[in-house]
């Protein structure tokens, strides 16, 4: 009996999940969600220097992935407001999960595992109340929904793991409604914050910026060495208004702003797209698609150096150094606080975020 | 079906032996970068011999009219190093332009004896807009040879020349040859060919949105609060001319860029083109029901033409709008 029900888990366990970890299927440095040539949309395993590895189709645009930390299974995200949330065997390019968001509740995009790779934690929102949540998903019970709670704001974008299981989420502060797409319904009383939660839930810390920078909705999250965050921001109030784009943060300790003269500032038309430390942690940069440039900063938050790329958005850590990032021109580039480089070219148009595979 | 004889006839065309980058290099930017050096020369040269408003309004115009004919052309050479806010700073929701000049002339800044050193000053406090203040702004144009303002504009005007002769050269000598060898070994700029028409492309399109958005969006406000005191170089009774000017550039984009005849477009233009005859110069009158159609047919009109442009070039081009930029989150 003892034996039978042991076989039995195992059975049951390897069935709802792979086994192979990342280093089996190749090591894959990066995610990537695409759109193809022929207009499809699918999610790409990058290698560490930026050459493909694999691509899993997907029922519509992506927008970030989630990979486990282990085992070689990401989730998919659906940009917002997401219809799905895809688990996927990225050894086999089936999908094994389709996990859809409860009755009332929407993805807004991002997820990060904790709990040693066991929970899926999930950006979503509640649409009566405008109220941003955090979903729990078990992997090992077949990625059930095991409950959730607050984000601490509206609008919760990207999360991240910290040490310890504290989740860092970007509460962007804007309030949407499926009913009404992507308009922004609360741009008058919008406050965005950062909020730091614990494992279970509770509100451990939240950063809030000054009642003048209301419009700079808190977006997404890179986390460095000794602690430093790093958020990019996307300016609701005016395009024409030089606006801080990227904040760095300590727990316990006031908000960095990044500083720019007035022209790289105005430059970036008001939008961040995505943020990343460099490989040794000592650069973070920003992109912006629409001002085609990712600015480079130091960790005090002084400006170092500016690459111009035409829809320029994905960046990541590079292992080896520097930032890989991605464009909508389906070009990837390896950069370094000083230089930019071209590694590969292809007919995709790279979405968002490229998501390094820790 | 009034559009299908001109069709019939545009297609009998042969297509011009040049198109794509080529003849827009050749036949639209290289042109433009030129006209924009000599006038902001000939604005710089006349600053030096007679730095008096009364003496530089004829060439401050004739540089804005050729700024209007590149502006466009927001990637490479003009947009390196800030240039394009260097020289036209606008739009100025923080009305920094006013508060950088005031601040220069208070503290009588000696940045502007040296080029160099006024290369530095933010971009606010130079090009085409802070000179407009000098210029028309009653309560700083009456300025004599000994003021520091005098100085001040001729610090104006020979940075806006050297940035004229920087942007052509760079054209002419680097960026010309990249974009016509989009693709090739070694070209880190235009990865693909499609990327040199992509760019340009893109170019057309931001372009003529900038001039529904801004040009026409900004005075026009909304139907409860219109703000005719934001349209676009209003002082020197520019903002009607401004819009016509770019869009008589971006319709010569439009069509050195495409290969085939473009009738669609090139109605649409026509239509535009047609409606910026009935505004008020400044759109002052957005205030009136009457004078706000105006401005709104006009801002129709250009909205079509991207409208057009998005169904007839892009879809030969085998190109479309960016596509983070254009639909982030």
């Amino acid at each position: 009996m003892q034996n039978r029900r042991r076989f039995l888990t195992t059975a049951l366990a390897a069935a709802t999940a792979p086994c192979l970890t990342w280093a089996d299927i190749g090591a894959p440095g990066y995610l990537a969600a695409a759109r193809e040539p022929d207009g499809t949309f699918a999610l790409h395993g990058l290698s560490g220097r930026s050459k493909p590895l694999f691509r899993i189709p997907l029922p519509g645009r992506g927008h970030a992935a989630a990979a486990h930390p282990r085992i070689a299974e990401a989730v998919a995200f659906a940009r917002r407001p997401g219809a799905f949330a895809l688990v996927i065997d990225c050894a086999t390019g089936q999908i094994i999960r389709r996990l859809t968001a409860p009755a009332g509740h929407h993805f807004y995009g991002h997820g990060a595992y904790i709990a040693g790779g066991d929970i899926l934690c999930t950006t979503e929102n509640h649409i009566d109340s405008g109220t941003g949540r955090i979903g729990l998903w078990s992997r090992s019970r077949g990625y059930l929904r095991v409950g959730s709670f607050a984000s601490g704001g509206i609008g919760p974008h990207d999360i991240l793991r910290l040490d310890d299981d504290v989740l860092a989420v970007a509460n962007g502060g804007i309030r949407t409604h499926p009913a009404h797409g992507r308009d922004k319904l609360n741009l008058d009383t919008m406050r965005p914050n950062l909020s730091y939660l614990s494992a279970d839930g509770a509100l451990v810390e939240q950063l809030e910026l000054a009642p003048e920078l209301h419009h700079a909705s808190i977006r997404h999250l890179a986390s460095g060495p000794d602690g430093t965050l790093a958020f990019a921001m996307q300016w609701q109030g005016d395009p024409a208004e030089p606006a801080p784009l990227l904040g760095l943060h300590r727990r316990g300790e006031a908000a960095v702003l990044a500083q720019v003269d007035l022209a790289d500032a105005i430059a970036m038309q008001g939008y961040a797209g995505s943020v990343a430390f460099d490989g040794s942690g000592a650069f973070v940069a920003i992109t912006s698609p629409r001002g085609g440039r990712v600015q480079v900063f130091d960790r005090a938050g002084r400006l170092v150096s500016v690459q111009r790329r035409a829809d320029a958005c994905g960046i990541a850590t590079n292992r080896d150094g520097g930032f890989l990032m991605t464009d909508g021109l389906g070009g990837t580039w390896s950069l370094t606080d000083r230089q930019m480089h071209a590694t590969g070219k292809s007919n995709l148009a790279w979405d968002n975020h490229l998501v390094a595979v820790s | 079906m009034r559009l299908a004889p001109v069709f019939a006839l545009a297609a009998m065309i042969p297509a011009a032996a040049l198109a794509g980058p080529a003849e827009v290099v050749e036949a639209h930017i290289l042109p433009g970068t030129a006209a924009f050096s000599q006038a902001t020369d000939a604005l710089a040269k006349s600053a030096g011999a007679d730095c008096r408003a009364v003496a530089l309004r004829a060439p401050w115009n004739a540089a804005f009219d050729a700024w209007l004919g590149i502006g466009h052309l927001a990637f490479g050479p003009i947009e390196a190093d800030g240039r394009a806010l260097g020289i036209a700073f606008w739009p100025d929701t923080r009305g920094l332009v006013q508060k950088t000049v005031a601040a220069l002339i208070a503290n009588q800044d000696p940045a502007a004896n040296d080029p160099e050193e006024f290369a530095q000053v933010s971009v606010a406090g130079r090009g085409l807009f802070a000179m407009e203040r000098l210029l028309y702004d009653p309560a700083l144009a009456d300025y004599a040879e000994d003021d520091y303002r005098c100085g001040l504009v001729r610090a104006i005007a020979t940075d806006l020349a050297r940035t004229g002769a920087g942007i052509d050269t760079e054209w002419r000598e680097d960026h010309a040859q990249r974009l016509q060898t989009a693709g090739a070994p070694g070209n880190d700029t235009y990865l693909s060919a499609d990327e040199a028409t992509q760019t340009l492309y893109t170019a057309l399109l931001t372009g003529l949105e900038f001039t529904a958005d801004q040009r026409l969006g900004r005075p026009m406000g909304s139907a409860e609060r219109p703000r005719p005191n934001r349209a676009e170089a209003r002082r020197s009774g520019r903002s009607l001319r401004n819009v016509t000017l770019s869009l008589t550039a971006l319709q010569e984009l439009a069509q050195t860029l495409s290969d085939a005849p473009t009738p669609r477009t090139d109605a649409a233009f026509a239509e535009a083109l047609a409606a910026a005859e009935r505004p008020d110069p400044v759109f002052a009158d957005v205030t009136t029901v009457q004078g706000r159609l105006r401005v709104e047919a006009l801002q129709q009109r250009v909205r079509a033409i991207s409208d057009a442009v998005q169904q007839e070039i892009g879809p030969a081009l085998g190109v479309r709008a960016g596509f983070n930029s254009a639909d982030g989150d």
